[in-house]
């Protein structure tokens, strides 16, 4: 099959096979940002934004991107960057295994609910999972990074 | 989950007749699907359908079958009519990313037991429309085992009702070891129970018990509840025992009709 994806604002043709999923076709193009973890749906390190909007990479038909604008981390590095320092400052990130999804997780937080609440927050990122640390840091680091965001 | 041929047609009769003739597998959101490791000879993408709202007819409310989980955890149209109840029902799935791929249409069509939407649609009264066969009593969908191929288009729900659900889990985003919905529709009380871990079924004694108020009494509460946990059947599986489960049920059907009363 063939699929044509807008990714990170580029226009780019893919040739894959019917039933491959979109990180796998994204990682074989090159685009190795995009992680998987539990390829089962669950963990949230494949998150990739389509259309704006976070999905599981590993679990959504390359052939769905069809036509469609696809964003991996590096296509809001400018943010991800911004967000990663206040990361850094909290002592939240470890491996980092699990951060080019979370921060695209974040990122659509912030442009979906800017005054999200902490119980807010943890709902909408209750879907990318960190096996290293214990959720604390990041918390701080989202509500801080909410409230620099609203600042601006 | 292999897919040796996917078709994306823009078509419903198209998409029909390769569902009926050519034994195509429709595909919803795809994520439980994906985990059964099947072989599907053709995939039928139900995507280009237009198969995407949550609107008002007039007389009913109507889902399409491919509206995301997220989609109507965030609906104002189902938040206005229903109290909030599709946002407590399929906002604690997974996570946000899963909840904006599942659809209504596959957790319908899959029949699936451990969903608290199915629970909450059969308390609703709601309805089914199979393309080329037309409106079916989601309850009677619910129970039947057939294979004949099918083709979910839509979900139809009464215009508004006084509604609640209630459930119970091991962790969030888990799947819950029992649900309980109850809705007020027309006159008339709707108490659903669902991944007892079977399939979610309505309590016809619980019904009775609440007879027609819009608001019954504590002991009409507590009568309808255990009534449901009487005439339902539950069973074990790794979360909780058959027992804990009867044990459950009328505190969750009791917290699901006084959310649907307050």
């Amino acid at each position: 099959m063939n699929a044509t994806i807008v990714v990170n604002g580029a226009v780019e043709r893919f040739t894959f096979e019917s039933g491959d999923m979109l990180a796998d076709v994204l990682r074989a193009a090159g685009y190795v940002e995009v992680k998987k973890g539990c390829d089962t749906g669950n963990c949230g390190a494949c998150t990739v934004l389509v259309d704006g909007k976070p999905i599981l990479s590993c679990s959504f038909l390359a052939a769905r991107a069809d036509g469609r604008a696809v964003t991996t981390v590096l296509g809001v590095e400018e943010e991800a960057r911004r967000f990663a320092s206040f990361l850094a400052a909290e002592g939240a990130d470890q491996c980092g295994f699990c951060a080019p999804g979370f921060a695209l997780t974040v990122i659509a937080l912030s442009r979906e609910l800017p005054e999200a609440t902490e119980e807010e927050a943890r709902e909408y990122l209750k879907g990318n999972l960190c096996r290293c640390s214990g959720y604390e840091g990041q918390n701080r680091a989202i509500m801080r990074y909410l409230e620099a965001c609203n600042a601006r | 989950m292999v897919i040796d041929r996917l078709v994306v047609p823009a078509d419903p009769d198209e998409a029909l007749e390769l569902i009926r003739e050519k034994r195509g597998v429709p595909l919803g959101g795809g994520l439980w699907l994906r985990m059964s490791g099947k072989r599907i000879g053709l995939a039928v993408d139900l995507s280009a359908l237009g198969l995407e709202y949550i609107r008002d007819s007039g007389d009913s409310i109507e889902i399409g079958a491919m509206t995301s989980f997220r989609e109507m955890e965030i609906s104002g149209l189902l938040d206005e009519r229903f109290g909030g109840l599709f946002s407590r029902v399929v906002g604690g799935v997974v996570g946000l990313q899963f909840r904006n791929m599942v659809t209504a249409g596959g957790t319908v069509a899959g029949k699936y037991a451990f969903a608290g939407l199915n629970a909450a649609l059969l308390a609703l009264g709601a309805k089914v429309v199979l393309a080329g066969e037309g409106e079916r009593d989601f309850a009677a969908f619910l129970a039947e085992s057939g294979t004949k191929p099918f083709l979910l288009e839509k979900i139809a729900l009464p215009p508004r009702a006084a509604a609640g659900y209630s459930s119970l889990a091991i962790t969030k985003g888990d799947f819950s070891i029992l649900v309980a919905a109850a809705a007020f529709a027309g006159g008339t009380w709707r108490v659903a129970v669902g991944a007892r871990p079977g399939a979610a079924m309505l309590s016809e004694s619980a019904a009775a018990a609440l007879g027609g108020q819009a608001r019954p009494g504590a002991k009409a509460i507590e009568a309808a509840a255990s009534a449901a946990a009487t005439e339902l059947t539950f069973s074990g599986d790794m979360r909780a025992s058959s027992e804990y489960r009867r044990e459950i049920c009328p505190v969750l059907v009791r917290r699901a009709l006084e959310e649907a009363i307050a």
